[in-house]
């Protein structure tokens, strides 16, 4: 295999921001590169981007090829596509091609890997050199084990799991040149509508001081009563769930914690019947204090929690409810039964 | 109107056992229990669902996978599929994606599908690279973690004339797709196109007993992944597997039931965290 040497990073921003995925990119090229900046190129794409090409040549230290591509006002894949496949096709020793394992990057990355007859590691979080030759680590069976991958191809396209490699903020790096140049394109097949706003109201769990979580353990929405029973006993709390909960209608989408719902740090986070997918795990990592309770003693949760217990919630809950009221009940915490209104 | 629908046959994580070996190396205990691919469940009955509102309309299933992944054949039959395809591979070797996704291309050349449905990834590999790959290696556009899809007619300018037919009238595909922040960015596409949905984008049915009887009678088509020329070398491979570092703590509470109970209300209470 000819040994190349050139890391096209492309960032991500969206409303005009630079997401905070494109400094986690800059940390893994860094750490992909030794820590050098000479080798690694960041790539922004869109309409109006002068001042995010400065931001993060600024801040990153690295060399920025701003990509004008005029009335390209948010994301398309269509045309993230052709003009990132043009672009990097000038790049002879192309190496690696670090995306962001987000909306964006899962979308385009594999397609652009297709294209280059490129290999395509997807939610990398994990990184290691033996006798020259790179290990990428990534969750696979819903994070009970990590996958040690290899690429076999001269050039590799990776999408990387966000909050896993941190710029470091100490670092002091002179800021890197941007070079500018206008992609032309033409979409011809996916026409964009505009953005639906979602979120906004988050039922308060962003702000409670406990996070009650129930996950596909649960079983049926009839438990779900434990739950709140459960939220009850901490002052300042809130019942979530993972997405296969929301997605069951066991709980509204704004109580959904994880990649594609809200990113929670509350002191404790109480995790009921969840297996620990990444997905979710993405979501709650900043919690101060975390509890896990579910029946698989390999359930990828308990990796990351710092109780343990291995029980049946639907039967372990009630009688943790029921051992309180003995042993705790000084202040008399009232019994709910049936009138629960903390649902949303 | 002709639909693909891409499913996979995937070991049921939740009953996965490992056992780590020196210098920690996972080890997959016996991989008995497979199921459908949950995400794909998902775009099995989004190809119904849009079967059952509209005449004139096939749904093919396939697969990519050893023998027993027929299964999941049968199973989205049971779920209303018309067809399945299996695309037959030896052993149990690491499956890259992009091989996957250029057999499914490679069968779906010629056929005239209007509309190729992926679930958002699998359960066991995680990576949701065959859809968009399919997509990139048919030239068709292609969008993921769709949460919602309607199909749309008109339009398109060589159409001029009203078609009776209402399916073929069809020429792109509203979607919204997730992103980040619980926002939903909305597109329209040109069929065809290659769209892999979201969980919670319907409710996946269960399989009906008359569905099932049918499906067992009916002959599966079964080719060799990548015909003759199968040529694709993997591009990447799985070399090994670990078992994930703790990030925390991970104190195991031991005991009863009810000594569990006990221990974790005096942590909690030790912690400040409950009265």
């Amino acid at each position: 295999m000819v040994n190349k040497t050139h890391t096209a990073v492309i960032a991500a921003h969206a409303d005009g921001r630079v997401l905070s995925e494109t400094w986690d990119l800059v940390a893994f090229a860094l750490q992909l590169n030794g820590g050098r900046p000479e080798n690694i190129e960041i790539l922004v794409l869109g309409d109006n981007i002068d001042r995010l090409a400065e931001e993060i040549a600024g801040k990153s230290g690295i060399d920025v090829r701003a990509i004008f591509c005029t009335g390209l006002t948010g994301y398309s894949s269509e045309v993230y596509l052709s003009v990132l496949a043009r672009e990097l096709e000038k790049q002879a020793d192309l190496a690696y091609v670090c995306a962001p394992h987000n909306s964006q990057g899962m979308d385009y990355a594999p397609a652009l890997a297709a294209r280059f007859g490129a290999a395509c590691i997807s939610g990398v979080n994990g990184i290691f050199l033996e006798e020259g030759t790179f290990f990428f680590q990534k969750d696979i069976y819903g994070g009970k084990i990590k996958a040690n991958m290899v690429s076999h191809t001269a050039t590799t396209v990776l999408t990387i799991q966000s909050g896993v490699f941190k710029l470091d903020p100490e670092r002091q790096a002179s800021p890197g040149g941007v070079v500018r140049t206008d992609a032309r394109f033409a979409i011809d097949r996916t026409r964009f509508l505009g953005v639906r706003k979602g979120g906004g109201d988050c039922a308060g769990i962003a702000e409670a001081r406990v996070v009650v979580a129930a996950g596909r353990g649960i079983g049926e929405l009839e438990n779900m009563e434990i739950i709140h029973r459960l939220a009850e006993l901490f002052p300042k709390s809130a019942v979530a769930g993972t997405r296969i909960v929301c997605d069951q209608g066991w709980l509204p989408y704004n109580r959904q914690v994880g990649v594609t719902g809200m990113t929670v740090a509350p002191d404790l986070y109480v995790a009921c019947g969840i297996s620990g997918a990444s997905q979710h795990v993405m979501g709650m990592r900043g919690a101060g204090f975390v509890v896990a309770i579910n029946t698989d003693r390999q359930a990828a949760m308990f990796n990351e929690a710092d109780i343990c217990i291995v029980e049946d919630i639907t039967t372990f809950i009630p009688l943790l409810l029921e051992i309180y009221q003995q042993q705790y009940n000084d202040n008399a915490v009232p019994q709910a039964p049936g009138n629960d209104t903390s649902g949303g | 109107m002709k639909i693909l629908v891409c499913a996979k046959f995937v070991p049921d994580t939740d009953h996965l056992i490992i056992k780590e070996s020196e210098g920690g190396k996972a080890v997959i205990g016996d991989l008995s229990e497979y199921r459908m691919n949950r995400f794909d469940e998902f775009a099995v009955e989004e190809a119904v669902r849009i079967k059952e509102q509209s005449g004139g309309v096939i749904v093919d299933v396939l697969t990519v996978g050893p023998e027993p992944s027929k299964d999941v054949l049968r199973r989205a039959m049971g779920m209303g599929a018309d067809n399945g395809i299996h695309l037959a591979v030896r052993g149990e070797q690491y499956l890259s994606p992009m091989v996957v996704a250029a057999g499914i291309a490679d069968y779906a050349r010629e056929k005239d599908y209007n509309l190729i449905l992926t679930g958002a990834m699998s359960e066991d590999m995680m990576n949701g690279q065959v859809g968009p790959m399919v997509a990139s290696f048919s030239g068709l556009p292609c969008a993921t973690q769709v949460i919602l899809l309607r199909l749309s007619s008109g339009r398109r300018n060589d159409q001029s004339e009203e078609n009776p037919d209402a399916s073929s009238d069809w020429v792109a595909v509203y979607v919204e797709r997730e992103i980040e922040g619980g926002n939903r960015e909305m597109l329209e596409i040109d069929l065809p196109a290659v769209i892999a949905v979201q969980t919670g984008i319907n409710e996946p049915r269960y399989p009906s007993l008359s569905n099932l009887l049918r499906a067992n009678k009916q002959e599966i088509e079964t080719i060799a992944l990548g015909g003759d020329n199968s040529v694709l070398k993997a591009p990447e491979d799985l070399v090994s597997t670990i078992v994930p570092p703790k990030m925390r703590a991970g104190r195991h509470v031991e005991g009863s039931a009810a000594e569990k109970a006990e221990q974790l209300l005096l942590i909690l209470h030790d912690k400040a965290l409950i009265k």
